[in-house]
């Protein structure tokens, strides 16, 4: 069973044939990599839809922690110094991954999530914009 | 406490500054004591009252401190140059004529003797005089407040008969009352604070003299006059 | 409403002072760092001068008892919200029933909870700082004590703090070059000669060269300084004058001491120098047992450290309220 791939136009179209001989009106099949859907319907074309993720359901999609305003980007927890953190390191909801900095004023850059910081995506004492990406955070339960 | 070691701590006399001529010099950057020539007495004195309005109304002036014949200057910044703020107030000194301040008269209540009395047998020792004696000469004289200090609304009294003058105690009482009525050297005043206290009690007074919470919190001024007025004398 | 849930001695409320009283012999007191007393409340959204605690014995905690904003600033160390480790220099919000607690900072003296609002103890001649030599101001005029209740002001912020904290970079890093860092664990203090320096021979060369170490006998009143002792040419006595926290008194011992925030408001002993008010602050956050060294300043340095500081101050309250602004704006 695991061996069919449902993402395969051959499967797809082999069981649209299958379902209209059939007479049923549709089909859904949720895996672990993705869903299909097959809507049969009569005097119409056929809808197929295929959700596909691309990983495994246990990993999912990573976070980019962007900057709330204009400002300097400051890695690093302390306000002294800007030693670099060694990537990836793992990080808890609470955890200060850097600063903006906004003439004398820091604003704290809170992971927000528990993770994997996995990249840091703006230089040190770069120039960002608002919404610019920082941070990218794999999450985890 | 480091601030008992300063209590009180005028008068065992005492060089002047410099003979004839007024010295300014600094502490930290935005103060400036002026420390007049000559004796300590009232004509001293009333020039640096005269000195102490006239520095008062300077607009970069944050506060002043009127001491024993000096007039310690707090400016709000420091000054670029120091030079030029000795030099005004020198200026100011030389043209500070000797004023009287329109005092009021204030009667202390006091208990002569008794146990808040611990130096009063040392004092007639020193004196050679009867305790009767140091009293009543205590009580007859008329003093005058030169100025404020080392305790909330502390006043150095000027004006102790030189008959009974007693040099501060090199070991301080460690506790003394407030309102121990003291000598210490040629002055006399009313300890406003309970602790280490260098001068020589001989009486004392129930009379608040100090109260945080009113517009005028401390009862004397300079240039109020002072008497002491027996209540009791306990021998 | 605050509750103080534990403290050591000598804890107590302090504001920026109560000049102006020297006069009638009432000392200014205030916080010996008054500098990051200033920027936890431009931080918090108060006025710089509004009353907050000094903790000087650790462990400190107190109780919020409702929504608070709060920045503990001064010495470093990391305070503790609950479970959760906080940034000095930081203005946070707590709820209500959190815990705020500060462990013994690593290397400095002195730290400061500054609070929304202010602490709404009685105004007494125009500050809320303890007096402990008076017994008035702050907090009945005593030191603060567990389960003491103070009352707190009516904020009046005009933007709430980002829920991440807003925070600042403190005066020692900002202004490193207007204050010299440590040079070999010796604190460098600026100071002017003083009155009777010409009384000391050579110049004063024993009193500026070498590193003096701040005694156990030292509170907020003074510090006494342990060293090889100084003594003048000639024995003089002083009139009684007025003097100013900062003040380098020689005392018979030889043995100098430097008067503080609670400094007495007369002296009589040899002034050998007076510490420039801008460097006040960092005497206050040297702890006993530090060593320190004077360094010959001139009043023209003191007035460049003194404008470096103020426009330190109005960078950090333009850039607070701005930042403030707009995170509201974009929220």
């Amino acid at each position: 069973m695991s061996a069919i791939d449902f993402s395969d136009p051959a499967t797809i179209a082999l069981l649209t044939d299958a379902l209209t001989a059939a007479g049923v009106s549709g089909l859904e099949i949720s895996r672990p990599g993705g869903q299909l859907r097959i809507v049969i319907e009569t005097g119409n074309e056929t809808r197929i839809d295929v959700t596909t993720t691309t990983q495994p359901a246990s990993v999912v999609q990573p976070v980019v922690l962007k900057a709330p305003m204009a400002g300097h980007f400051c890695p690093g927890r302390s306000s002294r110094s800007a030693a670099a953190d060694r990537l990836p390191r793992s990080v808890s909801a609470a955890d200060i991954l850097g600063f903006l900095r906004v003439g004398p004023i820091l604003l704290p850059l809170c992971a927000g999530r528990a993770g994997i910081l996995t990249k840091q995506l703006a230089e040190p004492d770069a120039l960002v914009g608002f919404g610019d990406p920082l941070f990218e955070i794999e999450p985890q339960s | 406490m480091i601030a008992t070691l300063n209590n009180h701590m005028p008068l065992r006399e005492i060089v002047p500054a410099a003979q004839g001529r007024a010295r300014v010099s600094s502490i930290g950057a935005r103060s400036f004591l002026l420390e007049a020539p000559g004796e300590f007495d009232l004509a001293a004195q009333r020039r640096i009252w005269a000195l102490s309005q006239t520095v008062r109304g300077w607009p970069d002036i944050a506060e002043i401190v009127p001491g024993m014949t000096n007039l310690l200057a707090i400016f709000t910044e420091a000054p670029e140059d120091p030079d030029t703020v000795v030099a005004r107030l020198l200026e100011a000194w030389g043209n500070a004529r000797s004023i009287d301040l329109a005092g009021k008269t204030i009667e202390v209540p006091v208990h002569y003797g008794g146990e808040h009395a611990v130096d009063l047998p040392a004092l007639c020792d020193l004196a050679r005089l009867s305790d009767r004696e140091v009293v009543r000469i205590h009580h007859e004289a008329t003093y005058r407040v030169f100025a404020l200090g080392s305790a909330p609304g502390f006043g150095y009294l000027h004006g102790l008969d030189p008959r009974i003058y007693m040099p501060r105690k090199t070991v301080p009482s460690l506790k003394m009352a407030k309102g121990c009525v003291t000598i210490g050297g040629m002055q006399t005043g009313v300890a406003m604070l309970t602790g280490p206290n260098g001068w020589n009690s001989i009486g004392f007074a129930e009379l608040q003299m100090f109260d945080p919470t009113s517009p005028m919190p401390a009862m004397m001024a300079p240039g109020d006059t002072v008497r002491f007025v027996p209540a009791r004398i306990e021998l | 409403m605050i509750e103080i849930v534990e403290t050591g001695p000598f804890n107590t409320v302090q504001d920026l002072g109560r000049p102006g009283y020297r006069d009638i012999g009432v000392s200014a007191s205030g916080a010996m760092d008054p500098f990051a007393v200033r920027i936890g409340n431009i931080l918090v959204g108060n006025e710089e001068g509004a009353a907050g605690i000094e903790v000087q014995t650790f462990p400190f905690s107190l109780r919020f008892d409702r929504r608070t904003v709060f920045a503990v600033t001064g010495a470093d160390g990391d305070p503790i919200l609950d479970a959760l480790e906080l940034l000095p220099w930081c203005a946070y919000t707590a709820e209500a029933g959190q815990v705020l607690q500060l462990k013994h900072p690593p290397t400095l003296a002195r730290a400061y909870v500054c609070i929304g609002g202010g602490l709404d103890v009685p105004s007494v001649m125009g500050s809320r700082s303890t007096s402990l030599r008076g017994s008035f101001g702050g907090n009945a005029g005593r030191p603060l004590v567990k389960g003491d209740r103070i009352a707190l002001g009516k904020s009046a912020d005009i933007a709430p703090v980002p829920a991440s904290g807003l925070a600042v970079i403190e005066p020692a890093v900002a202004l490193r070059d207007v204050f010299p860092d440590l040079v070999d664990g010796t604190l460098p203090v600026r100071a002017l000669p003083g009155g009777e320096h010409a009384l000391f021979p050579d110049d004063g060369d024993a009193f500026w060269s070498q590193t003096w170490k701040i005694s156990s006998r030292s509170d907020r009143t003074g510090y006494r300084l342990s060293g090889e002792p100084i003594k003048p040419t000639a024995s003089i006595e002083m009139r009684s004058h007025g003097i100013v926290p900062g003040v380098i008194q020689v005392p018979p011992g030889g043995e100098p001491i430097v008067q503080m925030s609670d400094a007495n408001t007369a002296g009589g002993y040899p002034k050998i120098a007076g510490v420039i008010e801008c460097d006040l602050w960092r005497l206050g956050q040297a702890r006993i047992g530090s060593r320190i060294r004077f360094v010959r300043s001139t009043h023209a340095e003191a007035r460049a450290v003194e404008q470096a500081v103020a426009r330190y101050v109005e960078d950090v309250r333009t850039t607070s309220e701005m930042v403030k602004r707009a995170l509201r704006a974009m929220a």
